[in-house]
């Protein structure tokens, strides 16, 4: 009797032990969200001054009748001042300057996208949203202090006074950042966008899944249905098994190396990322097949030889389409684990500033986490949000993948 | 017992199969009769599966396994010979196994597979007539002709043994071997079966491996008896159950061994 009490005492010392140890890591998978949520959440609202602009043609050089192809084209730099001059009468050179640098640089781009879709606005007065600086955005979030000593601020006491004027006019707002999920990266973080690297990233990925996946399952299914097991294939699977545990820079080298040096493909390009991606990923796949071929009953394979299908048939009708939701589960997974790769894209070159969105694999790209390992390197505050809004992004895509991969599982899976 | 050589559906002569070093089958000859139903007993290990496995090939697919001696279908085509295709083989000699297994698919594309591949329906109304001719004289089409869709692994494993074998006679086999095919099925569904197999003598060789002394008693007209991979006696079922010449025979049938 006394021996079963110290049994069940043990297991009951054991199972606190499991609830302190899940505690734990609870504890600090929340910390880590909590930082990141609450850095990231300002990323996705921007601040705006309201201001009445007049569409003035002399300032742009285009009339009523420009084709759309001019009005692109023509500079808003000149239109952009008058605006700041018109909405602050009465400044002098220097207090212009201040007050210009509270409104984003680019806002000359937002005045030009706007009459882009509203043309017949020309020579006409609107009231406009004008995003601020990152600088002036940062004080309204309360992320830079306002009580500290002039010379320890972006923002000077002189535009601190304006900045008090606006609000009190009910001028300055916040609203949703779609910039943030629509533009490519940019060198000021209130215009800056993560979409040019969700391509990036996206195009990669398509690229690693249309080159890993068919050579990852035909390998495998060679391996394990058509070749006699010998010293060759062990060979094979022990190489296998060492590339799964290669550092994925290694790859990154490879793809640097074979890639770029000896074929010639260009640098920065989601084509090689891809190729990078998918040379990592083809060791889960082939893994992840051939267990999952593995766990294909033989006597299904017996039933269809009986009936008289060839090995190939037997394969391909049957063998095949069991196995495939292991096979995709493990590719996903894989894939998913790609995506958050950041060493191979760092060395082919996938971690320059590319403001334009890529419309293809060819064209000179980011992916996802070098784009936030950029921000992270960036000294503005205004990065430092879109880096935690970032690391979100890219959570949220390896939550959906990783969710996926369960859903295909669940879905797909034999009851025998 | 005088028998004419063509009204012997497999002739088989000095048969002998080793997995590795290990010998399974040693020095077997036996012939089994057209339209009969024949009996392959013994105790556990003696070798029945291995040797109903050889006629259709399906040994082949275990690569330690080799056979030897000589194999005749209807007196004339090499089993093992270069003038049959082992697909062609396994279309004339079907197989149905000691534990169900159809396909994870529809009940339809069970029955249907073998026929498509074979090319042996050219329209959907012929391969419908095929599935449910199968499906009929297996006993089942009553039961699941409204559910042709459904997954066949969601029948029972009795339900699941007869589709089995409506796959197995969908392709209009000469023999069906049939490796302990009642093993997993209670008595009721044993007694289907058993019903099945004597109405499909009329059109098919049937070799069937059994534990069952009883069933082989009821459903066969001849009957083997296996002993470490030695073929004891053969002759007609109700001889061996009533005098057989060898003393092992007798006590195997008593129950006295194996
Ligand atoms: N794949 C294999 N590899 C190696 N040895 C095997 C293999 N299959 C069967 N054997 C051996 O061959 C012998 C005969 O086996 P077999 O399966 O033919 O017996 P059986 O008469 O069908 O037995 P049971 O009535 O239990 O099904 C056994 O000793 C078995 O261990
Ligand atoms: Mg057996």
């Amino acid at each position: 009797m006394n021996s079963l009490n110290k049994r069940l005492s043990a297991e009951k010392r054991f199972q606190a032990y499991g609830l302190f140890a899940v505690a734990l890591s609870m504890f600090f998978v929340l910390i880590l969200m909590w930082k990141i949520f609450s850095t990231g959440s300002g990323a996705f609202v921007r601040t705006t001054i309201e201001a009445n602009v007049f569409f003035n043609p002399d300032f742009i050089q285009v009339n009523q009748n420009s084709l759309e192809k001019e009005l692109y084209r023509a500079s808003y730099v000149a239109l952009a001042d008058d605006v700041v001059r018109q909405n602050h009468p009465n400044l002098n050179e220097e207090q212009f300057i201040k007050v210009r640098e509270m409104y984003t640089r680019k806002f000359d781009y937002q005045l030009r996208d706007y009459l882009l879709d509203n043309p017949d606005k020309i020579g006409q007065s609107i009231i406009m949203k004008i995003t601020a600086s990152s600088d002036l955005d940062q004080i309204v979030k309360g992320n830079y202090p306002r009580d500290v000593p002039e010379a320890q601020r972006k923002i000077n006491d002189y535009q601190l006074s304006v900045l008090d004027k606006l609000t009190s006019e009910g001028k300055v707002s916040s609203v949703f950042n779609f910039w943030f999920f629509t533009k490519g990266d940019s060198r000021d973080p209130e215009t800056a966008g993560i979409w040019g690297a969700v391509m990036g990233s996206l195009y990669a990925l398509i690229i690693c899944f249309s080159f890993a996946f068919p050579i990852g399952l035909l390998a495998s299914v060679y391996l394990e249905e058509f070749v006699k097991p010998g010293k060759v294939t062990d060979i094979i699977e022990v190489n296998i098994n060492n590339l799964a545990a290669v550092p994925s820079i290694v790859f990154g080298l490879l793809g640097l190396g074979m890639l770029i040096g000896v074929i010639g493909l260009p640098y920065q390009v989601p084509l090689v990322g891809g190729l990078v991606l998918g040379f990592m990923t083809l060791p889960t796949i082939i893994i992840a097949s051939r267990a999952s071929l593995r766990s294909v009953p033989p006597s299904i394979r017996e039933g269809a030889l009986a009936v008289g299908a060839t090995k190939m048939q037997t394969v391909f009708h049957h063998v095949i389409p069991l196995s495939l939701p292991g096979t995709l589960t493990g590719t996903i997974i894989g894939m998913a684990q790609a995506l958050g790769e950041t060493a191979p894209l760092l060395m082919i070159g996938m971690v320059a500033f590319v403001m334009e969105i890529p419309g293809g694999p060819l064209d000179p790209a980011t992916g996802l986490p070098s784009q936030i390992y950029l921000w992270s390197e960036s000294a503005e505050r205004g990065f430092l949000e879109k880096t935690s809004a970032g690391i979100m992004l890219l959570l949220l895509f390896l939550i959906i993948m990783n969710t996926a991969a369960v859903l295909i599982r669940r879905r797909l899976e034999v009851k025998w | 017992m005088v028998e004419q050589v063509n009204s012997f559906a497999i002739k088989t002569k000095n048969v002998s199969v080793h997995y590795g070093n290990k010998m399974a089958i040693d020095d077997v000859t036996i012939n089994f009769t057209k339209n009969d139903v024949t009996s392959l007993i013994g105790p556990s290990g003696c070798g029945k599966s291995t040797f109903l496995r050889c006629l259709n090939r399906m040994n082949d697919v275990i690569d330690s396994c080799k056979v030897q001696g000589e194999f005749l279908l209807n007196g004339v085509t090499d089993i093992y010979g270069d003038s049959i295709q082992v697909e062609t083989l396994r279309e004339k000699i079907g197989m149905v196994f000691q534990k169900p297994n159809p396909f994870p698919k529809s009940i339809f594309e069970n029955v249907a597979y073998g026929p498509k591949i074979h090319g042996l329906a050219s329209t959907q109304s012929e391969l419908n007539d095929i599935v449910m001719e199968s499906l009929n004289r297996a006993g089942l089409y009553e039961e699941v002709k409204d559910r042709m869709d459904d997954i066949a692994t969601g029948l029972s494993g009795g339900q699941q043994q007869r589709l089995c074998i409506a796959r197995a006679i969908a392709i209009r086999p000469e023999i069906i071997l049939m490796d302990e095919p009642c093993s997993a099925l209670d008595p009721i569904a044993t007694a289907r079966i058993e019903e099945l197999i004597n109405e499909l003598k009329e059109n098919y060789t049937i070799i069937i491996v059994t534990h069952s002394m009883s069933q082989a008693s009821r459903i066969s007209q001849r009957t083997a008896f296996f002993h470490l991979g030695k073929l004891i006696e053969h002759g007609d079922t109700s001889k061996i159950f009533t005098k057989p010449d060898k003393e092992q025979t007798n006590d195997y049938i008593t129950g006295r061994f194996g």
